[in-house]
């Protein structure tokens, strides 16, 4: 009965082939740039730079007629006159061409196309969504996922491949998230705060106009992607919004969906509706329909990087109870007054716990939850005691470690180090360890590659990602039936 | 099923877009849907006899598919306490009624402070959504709403619940019984299911849906028919 809501776009996600071509585009043995070139007043150019400087281990085939070599690598005049097997083809000629291309690109049996050119249907002129129109027909014939058109490209860290027309992406940290994007501004952002955060990216993909790959074929295959842990998703409007459902309902749980859409405001709806060619849904509806599908919903960029590290790097809490030990009292309050607004408990400590802490405090400060630690900064092993016992403390449910750097609290962060290492949160560890740059950095990514804890840059911050921790526990566990 | 039916095709043949508010209650409770006890009357002698069928206090209205915003059209009176009272107030409402059809509503008075809203729309690429939230003159002052994609299962007509900001008033508040949930999730199960199962429905509203102690009961409702392309 519900059959006419349901997508039935072609390829669909129930053809192996299309699959298996989404498995080779993203890792390729060969990959062509149609559009090649030297001229750094053209893409082509910084594509070629992307995949060289990036470390693409396989064949890179220029194609250009006009150019015997690019980037000192022997360049062809078509894609046929390349003698072996291609891929992935990146194109970046102008749209009234890419008809022809994708002919060609048929014919050569190419496997995936990152299809980076605009004027398609973004375009005010209708020829724009004709021509679109045109494509999606040879690509679907074809079995060739296509991702794009009016897209930057994709990246795909774990291959060393950047595919996309922004060499830096590869400076990305190796990692477990996958950030799928609607709008290339946003992809944009994420990776750049996700090196600024040193969070461990696995793919970035710009969907553009979303020719036949949409959000329902990246999450389905990303489901099976075993570089991936965390998908994050940042939408404006979907063509077809239930097929995004189904394919999520189908994996619900399997992996955790991070979900972020813009559009709430009218001017924003008007913008998704000329930006990328989609008609916006109801706000609403969509937060409403992104949650019955199992994802967590957002309300920022840097939540949706903060809630996406969090969900790779931490455990989840079995409860909602907050131990909040912070080097100073002032972000411990700020993150109190989160974890309270966010349906989180401040823990009451067992009395074994607070009879260990206050031995280790002088009468100065705030001795119960939140503990005020900054009487002991000059005693690491305070500290350290400290953690250790609301570590025990069965309850506590998760930690957050507040400190802000100050000269005579420096070496407090390598006195507590070992003890965390070697728990690897067995419960989660949220912190917000924060110093002028240089100073902690190296500490705290170890601590970040030790598993011992994940750190995020304001105390609210990190505090409001516990409690999207705890609220994606609690759909889990409804999804298993629990219901509270 | 049957009944179901001929409402709605009654409706369309006359060419409206919308049902009554007796219609649309008719329909709901087709679905099992808990709807104030009301009879539709035309004379004074069956407005009488309404009376004493559904008992005091009780509240009469005006009643036409043509009617939308009754209270602000002063088309509702409530808390009317005997016979007398109720002749009264049948006169006062059909003489501000235009047109022949004046249908009045014996309806009997909910009690309850507790006013939600529960309702479905159509939406072009969802298909039939149901919403839920504060009901009565807040829905649209404060719109305090969650939403869902037809069909629902009961976590997620549960999880709406939790989700409007002052899901505390479906507890036990004030001296009043915590909401019956289990009727509360299977009235918006349902509302997604007569939009799955009814194309010609565009829109419903059941607002307000009073918690009349724990039991919620669809005090007001319109039905709004797609039209005919």
């Amino acid at each position: 009965m519900s059959d006419q809501y349901i997508s039935r776009r072609a390829p669909s996600m129930t053809n192996p082939v299309v699959l298996d071509n989404l498995k080779t585009l993203f890792n390729p043995h060969t990959v062509a740039v149609i559009g090649a070139s030297d001229n750094p007043g053209k893409l082509g150019s910084h594509v070629m730079k992307s995949l060289t400087s990036g470390g693409f281990k396989g064949t890179i085939v220029p194609v250009n007629p006009g150019a015997r070599s690019v980037t000192s690598l022997p360049a062809f005049s078509s894609l046929e006159d390349f003698p072996g097997e291609i891929d992935l083809a990146i194109v970046v000629l102008p749209a009234k061409l890419v008809p022809g291309i994708f002919q060609e690109c048929s014919r050569k049996g190419v496997k995936g196309i990152v299809l980076i050119s605009a004027g398609f249907r973004e375009i005010d002129d209708s020829q724009g969504a004709a021509l679109q129109n045109t494509l999606a027909d040879l690509a679907n014939k074809a079995g060739t996922p296509v991702i794009g058109p009016n897209t930057f490209g994709m990246v795909n860290l774990h291959a060393d491949l950047n595919a996309s027309f922004t060499p830096e992406f590869s400076w990305l940290p190796k990692g477990g998230i996958a950030i799928v994007s609607q709008s290339g501004g946003i992809s944009h952002l994420m990776g750049f705060m996700a090196m600024r955060q040193n969070a461990g990216i696995s793919k970035i993909v710009g969907l553009g106009n979303r020719l036949n790959v949409g959000f329902a074929e990246m999450v389905t295959y990303l489901m099976g992607d075993p570089d991936t842990r965390v998908v994050a998703l940042y939408l404006e409007g979907l063509d077809e919004p239930r097929a995004l459902m189904e394919a999520t309902r189908q994996t619900r749980f399997a992996k955790p969906i991070v979900a972020y859409k813009t559009g709430s405001s009218r001017t924003g709806d008007q913008a998704s509706l000329s930006h990328t060619g989609s008609l916006a849904g109801r706000h609403e509806i969509y937060e409403g329909a992104l949650k019955q599908s199992g994802a967590l919903y957002v309300d920022s960029a840097e939540r949706l990087l903060d809630t996406a590290r969090a969900l790779a790097l931490c455990p989840l809490p079995e409860g909602r109870k907050v131990a909040i030990l912070s080097g100073q009292a002032g972000p411990a309050m700020a993150a109190s007054d989160i974890c309270e607004a966010e349906g989180m408990e401040i823990a009451s400590f067992h009395p074994e716990t607070q009879r260990w802490i206050d031995e280790l405090l002088p009468p100065l400060a705030l001795r119960t939850n939140p503990v005020d630690m900054g009487p002991a900064w000059y005693n690491a092993s305070a500290i350290e005691g400290i953690i250790a016992a609301v570590m025990e403390d069965r309850g506590v449910d998760a930690i957050l470690l507040l400190m802000m750097f100050a000269s005579a609290n420096r070496a407090a962060i390598s006195g507590f180090s070992e003890i965390l290492l070697k728990w690897k949160q067995q419960k989660p560890v949220v912190a917000c360890l924060i110093a002028p740059p240089g100073i902690w950095d190296e500490e705290v990514r170890r601590l970040e590659k030790g598993r011992a804890l994940i750190n995020i840059p304001t105390p609210e911050r990190a505090a409001k990602a516990l409690a999207l921790l705890w609220e994606y526990k609690k759909m889990k566990r409804r999804n298993n039936g629990m219901l509270e | 099923m049957g009944n179901r039916s001929v409402i709605v095709e009654k409706a369309r043949r006359e060419g409206r877009k919308t049902l009554s508010e007796y219609e649309s209650k008719d329909f709901l409770k087709s679905y099992d849907i808990p709807v104030t006890r009301e009879i539709l009357v035309r004379t004074r002698e069956e407005c009488k006899k309404a009376t004493q069928a559904i008992g005091y206090p009780l509240v009469l209205k005006g009643c036409s598919p043509h009617l939308a915003h009754k209270t602000e059209k002063g088309l509702v009176r409530v808390d009317i306490r005997s016979e007398q009272e109720a002749v009264l107030a049948f006169d006062d409402l059909t003489s501000r009624m235009e047109g022949n059809e004046k249908d009045i509503l014996v309806q009997e008075m909910i009690k309850g402070t507790r006013e939600l809203v529960a309702g479905m729309t159509r939406d072009p690429q969802f298909g039939p959504c149901v919403m839920f939230g504060l009901g009565g003159i807040f829905t649209e002052i404060l719109k305090d709403i969650a939403f869902r994609v037809a069909p629902l299962e009961i976590r997620d007509a549960l999880e709406m619940t939790q989700e409007i900001k002052a899901h505390k008033i479906l507890g036990a508040v004030r001296g009043m019984p915590a909401a019956d949930m289990e009727l509360l999730c299977d009235i918006l199960v349902k509302m997604g299911e007569i939009g799955m199962e009814n194309e010609f429905i565009q829109e419903i509203d059941i607002n307000p849906l009073i918690l009349s102690g724990a039991k919620p009961v669809a005090v007001d409702a319109l039905i709004v028919l797609k039209v005919p392309v």
